[in-house]
């Protein structure tokens, strides 16, 4: 499909199921917790991952996917400080 | 004082080599042990029993902290759903096979808290959610895939003081049973830490025991 700037016209539902099951079979992500959403011809993809590198996988593997969608890879990485003090359940 | 460190879903993959090695390096100054809720890795099994990791799959453990004994029993658990809205053990055989699985974890999970009466702490180390409580921020549609009722039935039954699980990284961190049972989420994405600390502070009688 021509990037014409309309709608694609494949329902955007199925659209966000092939990249969510992409994302998840993809030995590069093997991420299932991403929410992905479809607006026209722009995906937004949301959600945390332990690393850069599969954080990156991710718009890589959506834009292979959905070349004739504009993807933006919104997705963040886990936080993963120490913990400050401890919760007393007594 | 007993100090639990807890996490899940750390979802550990070749790309992730030496992040966490800092944090737990640590971790003997915060608790006493660690408890994992599942989801350690990606995919793939990592050689756990290997590196004196012990493995709840069913099973339980007991270990003394400072004269204290605390008993973990563990299972992955499964699906389901909630009470008024959850699968039944009826119909087509796929659909039995998928809640008996349940079932089936759910009544070993109550053997094993039995098994650990006489523990000064009891938890139940799970990865699904054994209540609604900590999927709080999932979507409804998805909650009978991010655990059961019968886990907290089953622990309810027996009794525990804390029960941990993950899987659901959209959730919140804190519910309890029907029964009143706490449950602590710790997926890491629900906990924004490396793991979480909860302590026990033994009681009297015990801490005179354990100096007796």
């Amino acid at each position: 499909m021509a990037a014409t700037g309309e709608a694609p016209s494949e329902s955007r539902h199925y659209i966000v199921q092939r990249v969510r099951e992409a994302l998840a079979h993809d030995g590069r992500t093997n991420e299932l917790d991403l929410t992905v959403s479809v607006n026209g011809d722009k995906v937004f993809i949301t959600g945390t991952v332990p690393t850069t590198e599969r954080r990156d996988a991710i718009g890589v593997v959506a834009r292979e996917v959905l070349p004739d969608h504009e993807v933006h890879n919104h997705v963040t990485l886990y936080e993963t400080a120490e913990p400050t003090d401890g919760e007393d359940l007594s | 004082m007993i100090r639990l460190a807890a996490v899940a879903d750390i979802h550990f993959g070749a790309d992730s080599s030496g992040m966490l090695r800092a944090q737990f390096e640590d971790l003997t100054h915060h608790a006493d042990m660690l408890l994992v809720a599942g989801d350690l890795t990606k995919c793939g099994h990592a050689h756990l029993e290997d590196a004196g990791v012990t493995v709840l799959e069913g099973e339980t453990t007991t270990v003394d902290v400072d004269g204290a004994r605390v008993g973990v029993a563990g299972t992955k658990g499964f699906g389901g759903g909630f009470a008024g809205a959850s699968g039944t053990d009826f119909g087509e055989p796929e659909m039995k096979a998928f809640v008996r699985h349940t079932m089936a974890l759910a009544e070993g999970l109550e053997h094993g808290l039995r098994s650990l009466e006489g523990c000064d702490v009891r938890v139940a180390l799970l990865h699904y959610s054994p209540v609604r409580d900590t999927l709080a921020g999932e979507r409804a549609e998805i909650f009978p895939f991010l655990g059961s009722y019968l886990l907290a039935e089953a622990i309810d039954h027996a009794g525990a003081d804390l029960a941990l699980h993950g899987h659901a990284h959209a959730g919140v961190e804190k519910g309890v049973t029907p029964g009143g049972v706490l449950v602590r989420n710790v997926a890491q994405p629900v906990i924004k830490h490396a793991y979480n600390v909860y302590t026990f502070e033994p009681s009297r009688s015990l801490a005179a025991d354990a100096h007796a």
